[in-house]
């Protein structure tokens, strides 16, 4: 089978094609040719404002299979991907059970076979993800684990972070913490601000946030080895990540996409498809993280796709799950919201940094490579609606929201998806 | 007949100050109902008001249902000392479970701060907040701020200092809205920990000492030290919390004007303020309880005549 994609635009900085628009024709999962001629083909994808780009990859996913099933599995997972354009996903550990044994990686593995999207699982850096005693972190890495990490719970202790942080550069592997000091933010349900003064709820203060990451670069100093601070939230945060890499620090970060665009403002109803942890925070924020962007602070942008069933979300707001979806409306998210960046920029922080972070072959838009490619249109709007929701969970605050910029099709896997 | 603004009474924050000047002109009327030898008036009749308390309480639930006795409606009551979802049903289903039974009206108090929001948002009879987390309890803010208006005249103008435990206290919160919204000035005091971080952005003075506190205010609402809405540990002792902290006659001796004392109770007496001064003639805090059958009579009888669209 072949498909012939007419006159798109290619952005990717890696290839002969960057900024040139050809027809791409892919034969059987290969780019076959790139070039300005008709071939003919099977099937041809056509449009306005098409780009093409190395298939998108998000570096935060929670896949809930195994263990809540009932929430989204590896099926659905792969669809909603494959609908928000994302090729490769790096997933959480907090699965039931955790990830931590080489059978629940070659399970998420093989479960994805056949599909466009390849998962990297994100092993445990300690048993059950509780940050008391290491995992077996060298078998795990040999087994497929591309990182280490205890999820959605940052690594509270300060010496299993150090040894973690020690022991894995054997093989240059990467921890990846998610910065919250617990004792600070614990019961919190939302930024802590004017909002959450107003509403009576707990409120989570940056400092939570901020504690953690200054004390992570201290150690990380110390053992050296490699740091991803995972949902980035502050500006604090942001400065003193800056500074770190100013010093030479191997650190890096993501923030996910609904951070760049909600605010706390948002929570006024209690709406818990507005509770996500870290919490939304202010509109001045946003702005400092459109700037931590455009100078490169924040390498990389994720979904932080979390699906929550409705008997997790249709409750009272302390009681209701934190967490959103994410993986459908990624890009036209960042899209939609964009302050000003370029959409190069905003392409290489989902597909070149997040596979360089992760020693990731980079998919590259050439003749003869194996064809892993998202193409796209940034132009066209649209109202996402919860029909279109491909996950088991319909917990997007972005439901009845116009939104600028479709995926029109992806191919990895020698499979593809078009809309 | 006027109307609110509001379908439900959730909160202070969702009334315009029209909205708090109609309810106070209909309690005064009902305050004098309610101090004739007939005490009760027809006005919601056939109206059935279910009084869903998932939060212990004895005044406030002993006030809505004086209220709605005297208003003649039908009464039903509901208590469960845990939130409802620990027994396996949501409050969803609770209070749906209630509605089918043909009820016109919730009251409903819930230790989750949202929760008559997200009721509102989900079934379709009037919802009266009596007290929602650490959120609102609309109807003592404006219990309070009618006994202030009854006793000074008028609230606007006013100096009203707020004591104890900010963070945890719909009490405070509510008032904040209220007096804010009728022109009273606005002062928190009490230590450091036990007030929100951000409360300066809701306009209000801050003072960590007691003393200033009180030489500054007109009206004095102390609240009640709230142990058992403290996960956390925000102060020492009670003792030190008293020392520093309690109200006593001594000290209102020696300011050098008198100064209106409220709590919305119950009261720990000996800790944030003492015997004598909670019963002195400075005192409106049984003040306080008469008004609120006449408030929570006013709210009943305006959401009762308000139409559903």
């Amino acid at each position: 089978m072949n498909i012939l994609i007419k006159s798109a635009e290619i952005i990717d900085p890696n290839s002969d094609f960057h900024k040139k628009t050809k027809n791409i024709l892919i034969e059987n999962g290969v780019i076959k040719k790139i070039s300005d001629s008709n071939h003919k083909a099977d099937r041809t994808i056509e449009g306005k404002n098409l780009k093409a780009s190395p298939g998108w990859f998000d570096m935060r996913v929670s896949i809930k299979d195994p263990g809540s099933e009932h929430k989204e599995d590896i099926n659905t997972v792969a669809q909603a991907a494959a609908a928000g354009g994302v090729t490769e996903i790096a997933c959480l550990p907090n699965t039931k059970p955790v990830i931590q044994s080489k059978d629940v990686i070659s399970y998420i593995k093989s479960k994805a076979q056949s599909t466009t999207l390849n998962i990297y699982p994100i092993a445990a850096v300690t048993l059950e993800a509780k940050g008391e005693e290491l995992t077996e972190m060298i078998d795990l890495h040999h087994a497929g684990a591309i990182a280490f990490s205890d999820g959605s719970k940052p690594i509270w202790h300060s010496d299993i972070l150090l040894k973690a942080l020690q022991y894995i550069q054997m093989f240059d592997g990467l921890i990846i913490d998610r910065p919250e000091e617990r004792q600070l933010s614990n019961f919190g349900q939302m930024n802590e601000g004017k909002m959450s003064t107003l509403l009576g709820l707990k409120g989570i203060p940056k400092l939570a946030e901020e504690l953690i990451i200054e004390r992570d670069l201290k150690i990380l100093e110390y053992t050296g080895g490699r740091i991803h601070f995972s949902l980035i939230s502050s500006p604090g945060s942001l400065d003193l990540i800056r500074e770190a890499k100013k010093k030479g620090l191997n650190v890096t970060c993501d923030i996910a996409a609904h951070h760049l665009c909600l605010d706390d403002s948002l929570l006024e109803n209690f709406d818990t498809n507005y509770k996500v942890n870290p919490p939304l925070r202010s509109k001045e924020d946003i702005n400092q993280f459109w700037k931590a962007l455009a100078d490169n602070t924040i390498d990389v942008i994720v979904s932080d796709h979390n699906p929550q069933d409705e008997e997790s979300k249709n409750l009272e707001f302390d009681l209701a799950d934190f967490g959103i979806l994410g993986l459908q409306t990624l890009f036209p998210v960042i899209n939609t919201y964009n302050k000003k960046i370029k959409l190069e920029k905003i392409i290489e922080k989902l597909t070149v940094t997040p596979r360089e972070i992760l020693n990731i072959p980079i998919p590259k838009i050439e003749e003869g490579a194996k064809a892993n490619i998202t193409i796209f249109d940034p132009e066209t709007e649209w109202v996402f609606s919860e029909k279109d929701i491909k996950s088991k969970s319909k917990n997007s605050p972005f439901i009845g929201k116009k939104l600028k910029g479709t995926v029109v099709a992806v191919f990895n896997n020698n499979q593809h998806f078009i809309h | 007949m006027q109307q609110l603004s509001v379908k439900h009474l959730l909160g202070i924050k969702d009334l315009t100050a029209e909205d708090i000047h109609l309810i106070f002109e209909t309690a005064d009327n009902f305050k004098q109902v309610i101090n004739r030898p007939i005490k009760k008036v027809p006005s919601l009749r056939d109206i059935t008001i279910a009084n869903v308390f998932f939060e212990n309480s004895t005044r406030t639930r002993l006030s809505f249902e004086l209220a709605e006795k005297r208003l003649s409606a039908d009464v039903i009551n509901f208590s469960s000392s845990s939130s409802s979802v620990k027994k396996g049903e949501t409050l969803l289903d609770t209070v749906n479970n209630i509605l089918a039974m043909k009820v016109d009206m919730i009251v409903m108090r819930h230790s989750s701060v949202g929760s008559p929001h997200f009721l509102a948002k989900h079934v379709k009879c009037k919802i009266v907040n009596a007290g929602d987390g650490t959120h609102e309890h609309p109807t003592q803010a404006l219990l309070d701020a009618f006994s202030i208006r009854e006793k000074l005249g008028d609230v606007a103008g006013k100096k009203v200092c707020i004591f104890g435990d900010i963070l945890h206290s719909r009490v405070a919160l509510s008032n904040i809205f209220a007096l804010q919204k009728l022109g009273a000035q606005v002062m928190v005091c009490g230590p450091k920990t036990l007030l929100p971080t951000y409360i300066q952005e809701l306009g209000v003075k801050i003072e960590l000492n007691l003393r200033k506190a009180l030489e500054w205010c007109d009206v004095a609402n102390v609240l009640r030290i709230q142990l058992e809405r403290q996960t956390i540990k925000y102060f020492p002792s009670l003792r030190e919390y008293s020392l520093y902290y309690g109200i006593n006659k001594t000290l209102l001796d020696s300011l050098k004007k008198e100064i209106v004392i409220m709590h919305p109770g119950p009261i720990n007496r000996g800790v944030e303020i003492t015997s004598d001064v909670a019963d002195s003639k400075h005192s409106i805090i049984l003040n306080q309880v008469e008004n609120g059958v006449a408030i929570r009579m006013a709210v009943l009888y305006l959401l009762a005549g308000a139409s559903n669209n």
